[in-house]
């Protein structure tokens, strides 16, 4: 009961919404040292060539094809490809912190629960809203991103990956307006984190017209997580009567306890 | 406490067998500055500040190193690469590789053949690499480099093993008495590529050479340093100080039959500043760099910079 509050979405992240993404960012309801600023971690000169190189993804992929293109177009030689260390998983990185920042601007609650007519959106409704327009944001470079998850599955590449995967989780979490600071928090991420890995592997492969068995595998996925987590909400509750049970009877056998 | 008489058995023990003692002995146990030696006048007449430079652990006046740096590279040209093979087990050429290899220089479809211009590569061992990079990897005779460095020697030593290896004659590779500090022969916005390996903890003002650097490059031109740096996991730092202090120079002695100009070597490295210090003073002079600016390669016993001329200043 006492969580109801708490998870609730609060006023200032509804008016945010329709905002642009960096001032929706800094107005977090938490404040962390470490965390760093928001927006992505490239310098203008790098963003500018990473953007224009973006446009060439349909066409040539994630690739230094690409990157070189991008290069050209600016009017930089193709020896400044060394700018980018990583190469082709700089494109990757970039497009996904670059989607990652957008997701904001792309949903605007109020607006879609007056449009269903329906009363406040539910915490699992908005997370597969916020879900369905991250990956609807992939369909112009679908066809490529198979390319880009080789990519980010390359040894050196994987804890960037992860990061960035943990960051889209921890994005969608904080749009949807939850503001737990247990240890929920942990695990409501890593959750989500897993199901959003696996429906964009599930959409790759997905041939349906507008992708209607990707949100159905999404929504699959969704009610798993729910069904685990009542799981282990009723293990953890049988584990603590039993225990407590276990040390009423020892008491009454005159055992000296705590 | 242990590691002393260890060291000091290193040191002794094994060269009795090996070498003739007259001609090894004298020096190897005397101390490495002789009494001759200009350094020791420099220091008494106390010069200011600003006019002296370091030498290794010795303070010498600035207008000194370069000929002191000229000597030492003189007297190794003929051996440098079996020292370099010796002392690194091989693994020079391991980050050599990766230097050149990362740097991929080359003419890509849709584009132009490149300039380069390789500063302190006397002996020509990263020009080859890259004339092969272009040539292997993109199908590419036209890209060029210039070979620059301020000892004649070395670039003797280089020339007759572009001889010997094919790539001479030919205008893919030049060889020319630089100072890195100027490159009077090297036009304004006119290179691709800069590369310095192993070259720049030598150049009495590095701060002139990143300047120069930046003079030569075409906008959006590429300036890349292969250096020894500073290892970083403290143990591993304690044993590579033991190593490059105690053995090194005695290598220099049994294989180059020259102590003094590795104990500079050994002395240099441990004079020259840490990655981060050398990524500020990149960006220092103008450069772009991306991310922390630098690369560590095997525990940071040597590292990558790499900086990028911006389009506009």
């Amino acid at each position: 009961m006492l969580l109801r509050p708490l998870l609730q979405q609060p006023r200032t992240l509804t008016l945010a919404a329709s905002r642009s993404t960096a001032t929706q960012l800094l107005q977090r309801s938490y404040h962390s040292a470490e965390y760093g600023t928001p927006g992505h971690s490239y310098s203008p000169t790098e963003t500018a060539i990473l953007s224009a190189a973006l446009h060439h993804v349909p066409t040539t992929g994630f690739t230094k094809t690409s990157l070189t293109t991008g290069l050209r177009e600016l009017g930089y030689p193709d020896i400044t490809l060394n700018l980018f260390p990583r190469g082709e998983f700089d494109l990757v990185k970039f497009y996904l912190e670059k989607q990652r920042l957008n997701l904001g601007a792309l949903v605007d609650f109020p607006k879609i629960q007056a449009e269903a007519g329906l009363g406040r959106l539910s915490m699992t409704q908005k997370i597969r809203t916020l879900c369905i327009e991250r990956l609807k944001a992939n369909e112009p470079v679908i066809h490529k991103l198979p390319e880009a998850l080789g990519l980010m599955s390359l040894l050196e590449n994987i804890p960037a990956s992860v990061t960035e995967l943990a960051e889209l989780s921890d994005e969608i979490w904080a749009l949807a307006g939850d503001t737990s600071v247990d240890t929920s928090w942990y695990t409501k991420r890593a959750s989500l984190g897993a199901v959003y890995a696996s429906t964009e592997l599930f959409m790759t492969q997905d041939r349906s017209a507008d992708f209607a068995e990707t949100w159905k595998f999404l929504d699959r996925r969704l009610e798993d997580v729910q069904s685990l987590g009542k799981a282990t909400a009723n293990i953890g509750h049988y584990v603590g009567f039993t225990g407590n049970a276990v040390l009423n009877i020892l008491r009454s056998k005159n055992v000296r306890l705590f | 406490m242990a590691a002393r008489p260890l060291a000091r058995a290193a040191r002794a023990a094994p060269l009795r067998p090996f070498l003739p003692q007259s001609a090894v002995l004298p020096r190897f146990y005397s101390a490495p500055s002789k009494p001759s030696d200009p350094l020791s006048n420099s220091q008494q007449s106390a010069p200011s500040e600003s006019d002296t430079t370091h030498f290794g652990f010795r303070t010498v006046k600035t207008s000194e190193k370069a000929d002191k740096v000229h000597d030492v590279f003189s007297s190794v040209a003929a051996s440098y690469d079996i020292m370099n093979d010796v002392m690194s087990a091989g693994i020079h050429r391991l980050w050599k590789d990766h230097f050149v290899r990362s740097l991929d220089p080359g003419r890509k479809p849709g584009g132009s053949p490149q300039q380069i211009l390789d500063v302190a590569g006397g002996t020509g061992d990263i020009a080859f690499r890259m004339l092969d990079n272009a040539a292997n990897l993109h199908h590419d005779l036209e890209t060029s480099v210039i070979c620059a460095d301020i000892n004649g020697d070395m670039l003797r030593e280089g020339e007759k093993r572009a001889h010997a290896q094919g790539y001479l004659p030919s205008d893919r590779i030049s060889f020319k008495v630089q100072d890195a500090e100027t490159l009077d022969a090297i036009p304004d916005n006119s290179m691709d590529l800069y590369t310095i390996s192993f070259g720049i903890r030598n150049v009495t003002r590095i701060d002139k050479a990143l300047e120069s650097a930046y003079r030569v490059l075409k906008p959006g031109g590429v300036f890349a340093c292969l250096e020894f740096s500073k290892v970083s996991p403290a143990p591993l730092d304690a044993l590579y100080q033991m190593y490059s202090f105690s053995i090194i120079p005695m290598m220099g002695q049994l294989v180059a039959g020259d102590r003094d100009s590795y104990q500079y070597l050994v002395e240099s490295i441990k004079k020259f500043p840490s990655q981060d210090e050398f990524a500020q003073m990149v960006r220092n002079a103008g450069f772009l760099t991306a991310g922390r600016g630098y690369e560590e390669l095997t525990f940071g016993v040597s590292s990558i910079w790499k900086g990028i001329k911006p389009l506009k200043k």
